[in-house]
Parts: C-alpha cells; structure tokens; sequence
C-alpha cells in the first residue's frame, strides 16, 4: 500500500517538475521545498519511552554544549519519556557501514557532503522538512545542499544547523601601531590588509623582514578545502552542472589559473612550513605566541584559538579573567579579503574581486536504521530551534544557518550567512564521487607551495600557461580516479 | 587410485548392515556394535549439522549462488538481500559441508574398523581408552582442532571471500542494498586491458620487491648483530643495555610512525635545527623526496622491527649447545671461525623461517609508508605514490576509492605471484626440508 | 700474550662504543616522546629544537582526570584486557601448534605447513571487511573478547618461529621418556616445556604487545567510545592535543616495558645447559 500511494507521488511530483520547468528555466532554486516528502514512517506519533542515541561533534561535547543540549532536550520530553543520549561514538563513523548491522546512532551530526553520501544507499531518511519550526528561517541554499533528486523527484535528508566556510582569523593587537595612518588607504577605518589581499602580501612581506621569526599571513595550503577557493574565485569550480555532474571538472575552469598564482605568491611570503600539514596543527599556538599574525579556518575552532591565547596571555602575567577578556578582544574572525581581478598581488589599486571560499553545511540527519524516527525527528526539531542555535553559537562560536539566530549572534555569524546568500560560499558537492577528488587536489597545491622554495632555475610555474596546465592535468586525474575503474 | 578404488569397491561390498546403517545415520552402526559413546556423539553431530542447514545453512548456499534477489530501500521499509553477508554466510555454510564430509568419511572408517574388529573377534575399543589415545598417540589432532578451527573461520573463510569478490561486481556504486552479481574474469580482463594499470603496477612491484628484500635484509642482521654483541663475555650489565631497544619496542608502532613523521616534517625539530643554523628547511618526504623518503622508510622501518629479531635471536642464542664451542675453542678456532662455522648455520637454519616471516610481513607492510607518506598521487604512476607498496595502492583503490573487486583481483594476482616465490623459496631451505639437523 | 689482550681491550672499547651509539638510537626518540609529554604547553611548536622549554605534570594529570571526552583511563583497562586474554590464549595455543608441528609427523603436516606460509602473504586489510561482517553475524561488535578470540585464533599461523626453536631442541630425551612409557602429553609437559622457557617467554611477549599497539581491528570492532582501546583514543585525539598524545604513547609503555624486567631472566637464561646434553 505504502510502495502504491509513494509512486502516485512520485508520478505527481515529476508532473510538477516537467511544468516547472517550462517556465522557470535553469535557475529554480527557489523550488526545492516543493514536491519534497519525508518518509512515512514519519507519522507524527511519539514513540514513548525510548532512548535515542544522538552522535554530535567532539568539540559540541568538550565545549559543555551536548550536556546542555540533551538536558534541556530530556526535560522538555520527559513526559513522553524520550530520552537522547551521547552516541558516545566516532564522530567521522561511517553510518552505510555500522547502521544496517544496528551499530549506528540514532540522528548524526556531520557536513553536508558526508550526510548526502549516504543518500544513495538509502541510509539516511528523508525529512518532512516543511514540518519543523525552523523551516521558514533557514534559506534556500542551505536546504539545496541537503536536497537529493532521485527518481525525479527532490527529497530533503538533513536539516542544517551551522554554515561552514574559510574564515580570516586575525588579532587586532598585532597591527601596526600606525596602521590607521600606513594602512587605511580608502579611510573607512577598516585595515587595508583585511580588505585586500595585496596588502595582506605586502603586510606579510613586511612583518617578516622586521622580524624573520614571525609572519604575516600563513595558511598549510596543501589543505585544498581551503586553497580551493582561490580558484573558485576565478571561474573554477569542482563538479560542472552545479556540482552534480562528476564528468565535468572544473579546476581549470574559467582564469582559475590565476587563483592558482595569488596562491604561488601567498607561499613566497611564507615559509616551508606552508608546503605540509604543520602550519594547520601549529596555527592555533602560533597565532597566540605572535609568530602569526592571520590565518585561514573555519569558524568552529574559535574556541580552540580562544584558548590558546589565553595560555599565552596568561603566561604572560595576566589573571585568568583579563587574559580570557584580552583574548576575547582581540582574536577577531572575519571574512576573506577581497581579491585583484588580475591575479597580481603586487599591483597597487587592482580591480577588484570578491573570494569565494569552500564552505559545508553542518546538520542533523535520522539513520534508516533507527527503530524511533519520530522520537528522533522530535530531537532534531528541538536542536533546531532559535533557543538552541542560539547557544550553539555561544558555547562554539559556530554561525548558525537559521537567519533569526545568525541575525541575534550578529558579527561574523551574520556575515557568514549572508556570503552563503550571495553566494560567496561554496558548498562542497554532496555526490559520493567528491571522495576522490582530495588526494589529487592536495598533490597539486603541495606541489604549487613547493614551487615557491625551488631554485629559480628548477620552478615548474613560472607563468599562467603553466598553472593552467597543471590544473587541466589535475582534472584530467580526478576522472580518471573516478571513471577508469568504474 | 584404481587400487585405492577397487578397495573401495570392495570395503562396501563385504560391509555388513551395520556399517551401511552408520552410511545412513552417522553413528548408528558404532551404536549397534556396543560403542555407546562414540555412535551418540556422531549422531549429535549429525542433528546438530541438519538443524544448522534446516534452519539457515541451505538458505545460505542458495544465496552464495543468487546473491541476493530482492533489493533492500529503507525509505519504503522494504528489508532486502544483503549480497555481501551472504556471499559470507554461503562461504561459511561450505565450510560446513566441508567438515561434515570430513566427519562422515571418519564415520565410516570407524565403523569399518569395528566391523574388522568384530570379524577378527577382538572386543570393541572403550570409549575412555579412545579419550586417552587423543593425549598419547593422537595427540596432534586434539592440539591441532582448535587453532584450526580458528584459522579456518577468521583467516580462511575471510581471504577466501576476498578472492571471491574478485568475481563480482562489488564496489564503486555497486555496495548494499544495491545488489552485487557474479561477473566471471571481467575484472581481470580489465586490469589487463587497462593502459594505466600495467606501468604503475610493474614500477610498484619492482619498488616493493627491492624494498621487501633490502628492509628484510637490514632487520634481519642489525637484530642478529645486536643480538650477538650483548650476548659478548666482555659485555657488563647485559639487561640495561638490553633495555633501550625493549623501550623502543615497547611503544606501538603507529605512534613512532606519527612521532618520525613530525620529526621529519616541514615544522618538525630536526628542520627547525637546520633552519635555525641557517640552512633551508628540507621535505625529507615532500613530493619530490623520491629517494629519501624511501630511504627513511627504510630507517625508521628497522627502527621499529630490530628490537623484536634481537629478542628473538638472544633466545635462540641460548639454545645454542655450548660443549661444541668449547671443543672448537680447545681445537683453537677463532672467534670469528666460530661465528662463521657454528653459529651462522645455526642460526640460519633456526631463524630461516623468521627470515621469511619479515620478509613477508615487510613485502605487506602497509604502515609504514601510509602513515609517512599517505595522502599523495606521484605523476606516471595511477592513484599511487612512489613509495608507496602494492598493499598501499591496493588501499588506494579499494578503501580510498571504493574499487573493492578490482581491488580484490589484483590482490589475487600479487598474491599468486608472492606465494608461488616464498613458497618455492621455503620448500627449500634447509628448516624445511632437513628440519632435524639439530635434533 | 700481550698482543691478545691489547686486542681484547680494543674490542671491549668498540664493542662499547657501538653499543653506546645503539643505545642512543633507540632512546633518542623515547627520549624526545617522553620529554614531549611533560612540556608545560599543550603544543609541541614552542619548542626549542627537539625539546620543550619548560616541563611540568600538567598533561598526566589531564590525561586520567579530564575523562568526558578522552576517557585514557578506561581505554588503558580495556587495552590491559584485550591484551592479556590474548596474550594467554594465543601463547597456549601458539606453541601447541609449534610443538606439534615440530614433534609428530602426519600426513597432513607438510600440506599445513605450505598453506599457513601461503595464507601469510595475503593482504590482511583485504580481508578485515569480511572479518567485520563475520563478527556482525555473531554479535560480536563492540565487544572486547571478540577481538580477543580474533587475535587467538590469527596467533597460530605465526607458529614457524617457535617451530623452529622446537627443532632445534635434540629429540633424544623425548625417545628415551617414551621408551620409559611416558604419554605425548606427559612428554609435553614434563619435557619440553620446561626446555623452552624462553621461546615461551618470547611469545607471550609479542602477542602481548601486538593487541597493544594494533589500530585497525580495534578501530574496526569497537564502535562505542568506552571500549577504545589506547591505540583508537590516541588516534581519534584533537589536533591540538600533542602533549597528550605523548602522554598517552609514554604510558602505554610502561607495562611492556615492566613485562620485559620481570621475564629477561626467563628468556635469556631459560635454557638449562646440562638437559641438552643429556
């Protein structure tokens, strides 16, 4: 019976998106929410007393804000007698492996890649998303990147709660004393180095000839989530037809060659240490010991920033109460600055462009697996909610997805969800094949860092043809990883 | 086997009813011959065998053939055919055929003895002699059932799934709930068909075996060395100095891995020294560090594996018979004769099947380079790197990129070819063929 | 006269120098772990060179008391289980195999032995999904003794080492029991195993240390955070937890380490000269 009514939707379905179509054209975002259905397992009776198990993310239970969570979660429902519990798992645990034997969690916490990974296999449940309160105040792009078409029709298989993306992250007592005078070329107060990225170069140029132990900008860029977006801002992309066509790679795309090349320059005013991972476990004491003075991260590792430079303000003297203020004031998350168009960092009033970075979605997904979808969908919704997102965002530091809480936590949590409106952040492809294409990445940005330390005679990037080269092979290698074999 | 056959022929020819019932029932022919015990146990096993493939094991062998007929969708609540689990089960129920032939043959020769025993009029074996025959003369098969047992389900029964999937169609998109299916050579056909998989297979075959021969040889005498030099006369305070590669043994490989790996790195002391005296920073295993980072790999490898040879060889150092070195002392041998001409043969000899253990645990040794060097594709070769081993690609595009029945087919076919070589290898060195040189 | 004991004293010195050079290699890094672990800040980056500035409990402290995430404690007993059953088991098991394989001749030995040799070579992580799946059918995930019964039951196919010690015990005594009418097993236990006290050592020592420091059956087995064992935790700590890695690497070493006092004597010593002989 159930299999009879979910074809007549799915014949129904497909009807709307044929006349869709014709009037719409290409650019329906607006559309996914209609036509969606959750599964119908989910009928809106509680089921009572049950334990659910929910997987969250380390730093949500570090943090205190897990405990926090299914406290308020247990009280609120106790009547029904649900209780949620800490999966007490990995929380990179691989659910199409452990949830069809029964070893998976309940609801999961992970990006939108990895939740939609499973969407294939069916081990995730599709949502009736329209139901939860948070519905209305979560925006489009943010639902599509949990949206999957199968069969023709859109499913909805994760609600979003964190928005993702490569932040500058800086300390403001690090600026040069006379930067209002040296470095605030347009005026507007704000130092020119977190507007552009030619004066980030010339800022890091500069701090590290004054000091040669201590730099300016410094960013592992073998991490090609976040040296990805360089070319993004050129024209790049991963995945053509909006990240869903694997066949079509995209990372020589439009100039993306020159993305390539502010990135080869960025390695010249850094050091070695760029070429490998160190930079990306050494930030966090490096910024707090003033060795840097900016980094690329996403944001929720504020607070593990926030504590080293605590230490290091302690360390220095202070009581624990003015050096966690101190650290507070002055460790200061931003966007990205602002790229020239032509790729050059050395050239003085470039046209400029804005950067586009690699960014995910964090949410909440329901295992096929699990033997209470209501109970679960009950949690999610209450995870959900604008009093939840809230303190999220105060315990971690994350920038909520919901637009009334990132507008309460304001700053860069607003900021965040507005590049994701515009379009800024983008969202990592939630097809299975965007496995493979990390590996290929990083060896090509280990080998454009390494490029910036070869002897003049031996480098192998020396002008655009070259870069643009590389990527087309990189390309080239990602679909042979994917459709050799296949 | 004709003569064997004709005897055959004859054995069910002069059998009595007896016998022919056991052929029925196992055990019921040891029953009627007055061997309570014996005929009761058979029979148990046989129920218990039945009930196993009434209740699961013959729905088990019916799906090692289909594979799985009806498709599993979660959303719909339709609980399918898990193709994977019972391409297992069916591989176990095999198995367990296996062992119930084994078991009826035993039957039967039983029950053929006791009918010759009867005809000879000698009396029936007691059911507590037959036990206490298993702690004397048959001693080896009470020792050996378990550990067999053992091998058999966690060792066999999974390689033998592994070469299985080679015929199928596992992996990419094809994992549960979709259905996998049987496909023949396909797999292989490919891998020979494929222009990119032959280069990159014989640049990393030959990289293995150079490394699986020289990693085995370094290990193998550096063990050896120390070994003998702690066992010196002249050496005072033997388990303190004995003790730093204990130490160095004592913590898990993987977390000296990770520390060499840091240690090695871009960021790590031994960089910060150079660059602190002046130098440029260099990438021991960088991408383009071919050759040092194999060599590293080769360090840091003995590193982790000496200690435990040195262990061993100091134990068998001890089994040495001491009154022969004293005859060649008084005869005047030198040192060094003595090493040549007593102890090195008999340490080989002793240690020839260590030799070829570490030289197939270094042939596979996936550790090393995955934690060193993981991550990284070299150009000319197809998803590998250049230090990477057969096991490592292998893990490539298996785990990494999810090609499990590619994976598994060209696992096959290394593992042919380095089976047919150490088994060559070890039919004839001397621990195999003259094992009681030293007895 | 003199010549040789000049010469003996140049190869003392240089028997010692070397042995000095070894036992910096070894300890250098242990050294540089150890002192890692005891580095007042969390992070290994402000050090000077290899060592850290300055040194303090801190991180042991947080290692067995700050448990909510990072329950070391629980992990250690659940390694100390793991490890000791099959360290027990697979030692019995182990060198029944080798003894057997050394001392009786059956027709089916030669066979085994070859296939035992063969099935090393295959590549083992190949096979861990089917082992996942096997122990899904028997209920066996986030179990410690599954993992206890799945090293158990790999153990004997190591047996070619304590075969070869077994071979090289003489075989004299073993005919001279049997014709006094001494059993197999009687020979076994009365004999042999006496004799081969530091082979025995020697296995239990290994496949005490092998559960310990093995990452991916673990990894694989044991879902749930509260039966980790070591070797998972420290894998599954944050990036910026070095110091406790450290700590965590350091720690796990000190039973091995204790093990290995307490048994040197047996393994080094183990042989009585005057029953060889005889």
């Amino acid at each position: 019976m159930r299999k009879r009514i979910a074809l007549l939707m799915a014949a129904v379905c497909s009807l709307a998106m044929l006349t869709g179509c014709g009037g719409e054209g290409g650019n329906d975002t607006q559309e996914p929410q209609q036509g969606t259905t959750g599964s119908p397992v989910f009928n809106g009776e509680l089921e009572r007393n049950v334990t659910i198990q929910v997987l969250e993310n380390d730093t949500a239970i570090a943090q205190g804000y897990f405990d926090e969570l299914i406290a308020a979660f247990n009280e609120a429902y106790a009547d029904y007698g649900i209780t949620a519990v800490d999966a007490n798992m990995d929380q990179y645990l691989d659910l199409a492996n452990d949830g069809p034997y029964g070893y998976g969690p309940d609801v999961l916490y992970q990006a939108n890649d990895v939740i939609m990974k499973y969407v294939e296999g069916k081990h995730v449940y599709p949502l009736p998303v329209e139901q939860l309160e948070c519905y209305e105040q979560i925006p489009d792009a943010a639902w599509q990147a949990y949206t999957a078409e199968i069969d023709g029709k859109s499913y909805v298989c994760g609600v979003p709660v964190n928005v993702q993306a490569g932040m500058l992250y800086y300390r403001k007592d690090l600026l040069p004393e006379n930067w209002e005078t040296r470095w605030d070329d347009n005026g507007n107060n704000i130092p020119d180095m977190l507007e552009t990225w030619n004066d980030m170069y010339e800022f890091s140029l500069e701090r590290h000839a004054e000091n040669p132990s201590q730099y300016g900008y410094m960013k592992s860029l073998d991490d090609m989530y976040f040296s990805s977006g360089f070319l993004f801002s050129y024209g790049g992309y991963i995945f053509g037809d909006n990240n869903t066509d694997p066949s079509d790679i995209g990372l020589a795309a439009g100039d993306a060659e020159k993305g390539a090349w502010v990135l080869s320059q960025l390695a010249g005013a850094m050091n070695e240490e760029c070429i490998d991972d160190t930079v990306t476990t050494s930030q966090y004491s490096k910024l707090a010991d003033g060795s840097y003075f900016a980094t690329i991260t996403t944001p929720d590792v504020y607070t593990t920033f926030l504590d080293e430079m605590v230490l290091a303000y302690e360390k220095e003297g202070l009581t624990e109460e003015e050096a966690e203020e101190k650290a507070k004031e002055n460790l200061v998350m931003t966007t990205l600055p602002k790229l020239p168009e032509s790729g050059d960092l050395t050239e003085t009033n470039p046209k400029l462009i804005d950067t586009k970075s690699m960014g995910g979605i964090n949410g909440y997904a329901i295992s096929a697996y699990t033997k209470y979808p209501n109970a679960c969908l009950a949690f999610v919704d209450f995870a959900t909610s604008y009093e939840r997102m809230v303190e999220r965002n105060q315990f971690l530091g994350v920038a909520p997805a919901r637009e009334d809480a990132a507008k309460e936590a304001g700053g860069i949590s607003e900021l965040l969800y507005q590049n994701l409106e515009s379009g800024n952040i983008v969202l990592m492809p939630s097809i299975s094949q965007v496995g493979q294409i990390w590996t290929p990445g990083r060896t090509f940005f280990i080998d454009l860092a390494m490029d910036a330390f070869r002897p003049e005679n031996e480098k192998k990037y020396t002008d655009l043809e070259s870069l643009d080269a590389a990527l087309e092979k990189v390309s080239k290698e990602i679909y042979d990883a994917i459709f050799t074999l296949q | 086997m004709k003569e064997k056959g004709k005897r055959f022929a004859d054995c069910v020819r002069r059998s009595s009813w007896k016998v022919r019932l056991s052929a029925v029932v196992m055990g019921g022919g040891q029953f009627l011959y007055g061997r309570y015990f014996k005929g009761l146990l058979y029979f148990l096993t046989e129920i218990m065998i039945l009930t196993y493939f009434i209740l699961r094991g013959g729905a088990d062998i019916a799906g090692f053939f289909t594979l799985g007929t009806v498709k599993g969708d979660a959303w719909l609540g339709t609980k399918g055919d898990n193709s994977v689990i019972m391409m297992l089960m069916g591989i176990f129920a095999w198995i367990v055929i296996g062992v119930w032939i084994i078991l009826y043959i035993a039957n039967l020769k039983d029950v053929w003895r006791s009918q010759r025993l009867e005809e000879a009029g000698r009396p029936q074996p007691k059911f507590r002699e037959e036990l206490s025959q298993l702690l004397d003369r048959k001693f080896y098969v009470t020792v050996l059932a378990l550990p067999v047992i053992g091998v058999c389900v966690f060792n066999i029964l999974p390689i033998v799934f592994m070469i299985l999937i080679a015929f199928t169609n596992y992996g990419g998109t094809v994992v549960p709930p979709e259905l996998v299916d049987w496909v023949g050579f396909s797999n292989f056909s490919k891998l020979v068909t494929l222009s990119q998989f032959a280069p990159t297979f014989f640049r990393i075959l030959g990289w293995n075996l150079l490394w699986a021969a020289a990693s085995t040889a370094l290990n193998y005498f550096a063990g050896l060395g120390l070994a003998l030099l702690l066992n010196k006369d002249c050496v005072k305070g033997k388990a303190f100095w004995r003790a730093f590669p204990i130490l160095a043994y004592a913590i898990p490989g993987f977390i000296t891995l990770v520390a060499f790996k840091f240690m090695f790195s871009y960021g790590g002391p031994i960089n910060q020294i150079i660059t602190s005296s002046g130098g440029t920073a260099i990438g021991f295993l960088g991408l383009d560090a071919k050759w040092t980072a194999r060599l590293i790999g080769l360090l840091v490898n003995c590193w982790i594996s000496v200690p435990s040879i040195m262990l061993l060889a100091t134990g068998y150092l001890s089994n040495r018979d001491m009154s022969l070195y004293e005859a060649a002392r008084i005869d005047g041998a030198s040192p060094f004769q003595q090493f040549r001409k007593l102890t090195l043969p008999f340490m080989l000899f002793s240690t020839m099947p260590v030799l070829l253990g570490q030289f197939i645990g270094n042939f596979n040794n996936f550790g090393i380079f995955y934690f060193l060097r993981g991550g990284l594709y070299v150009d000319g070769y197809f998803l590998a790197s250049d230090t990477d081993l057969l096991i490592n690609w292998l893990y490539n595009l298996s785990i990494d990129n999810n090609y499990y029945c590619i994976g598994a087919a060209i696992s096959l076919v290394i593992f042919l070819i380095t089976s047919v070589l150490s088994l060559s290898v070890y039919v004839k060195s001397p621990s195999y063929r003259e094992e009681d040189t030293y007895q | 006269m003199k010549k040789f004991r000049f010469g003996k004293i140049l190869d003392t010195g240089l028997t010692y120098c070397i042995l000095i050079a070894v036992a910096f290699i070894f300890f250098f890094p242990c050294l540089w772990l150890i002192l890692a672990s005891f580095s007042a800040s969390g992070s290994i980056y402000s050090f000077d060179g290899f060592f850290p500035s300055s040194f303090s409990f801190a991180t042991f402290e947080k290692l067995f008391t700050d448990t909510a995430l990072y329950n070391y404690p629980k992990w250690f007993f659940n390694t100390l289980y793991i490890a000791a059953g099959s360290c027990v088991l697979s030692t019995f098991l182990t060198i029944l195999t080798a003894y057997t394989m050394s001392r009786f001749t059956f027709r089916m030995r030669k066979p085994m032995m070859k296939i035992t040799m063969v099935l090393g070579m295959f590549p083992s992580f190949m096979s861990m999904t089917a082992v996942y799946l096997l122990m899904t059918q028997f209920g066996l995930i986030n179990q410690r003794w599954g993992l206890i019964l799945i090293y158990a039951a790999g153990a004997p196919m190591g047996y070619l080492t304590q075969k070869g010690f077994f071979d090289t015990i003489p075989g004299a005594i073993d005919e001279a029991a049997k014709i006094d009418g001494a059993t197999n097993l009687q020979i076994f236990t009365k004999i042999n195993l006496p004799l081969s006290k530091p082979i025995i050592v020697y296995t239990a020592l290994t496949s005490f240390t092998w559960p310990w420091s093995d990452f991916i059956l673990p990894k694989l087995l044991l879902k749930e955070r509260d039966f980790y064992t070591v070797a998972v935790g420290l894998m599954s700590l944050g990036e910026t937890e070095f110091a406790r890695f450290a700590a965590g690497s350091v720690f796990i070493a000190v039973p091995i380490v204790l093990l290995y006092f307490f048994l040197v004597k047996d393994m080094v010593n183990g042989m009585a000269a005057g029953a060889v002989k005889g």
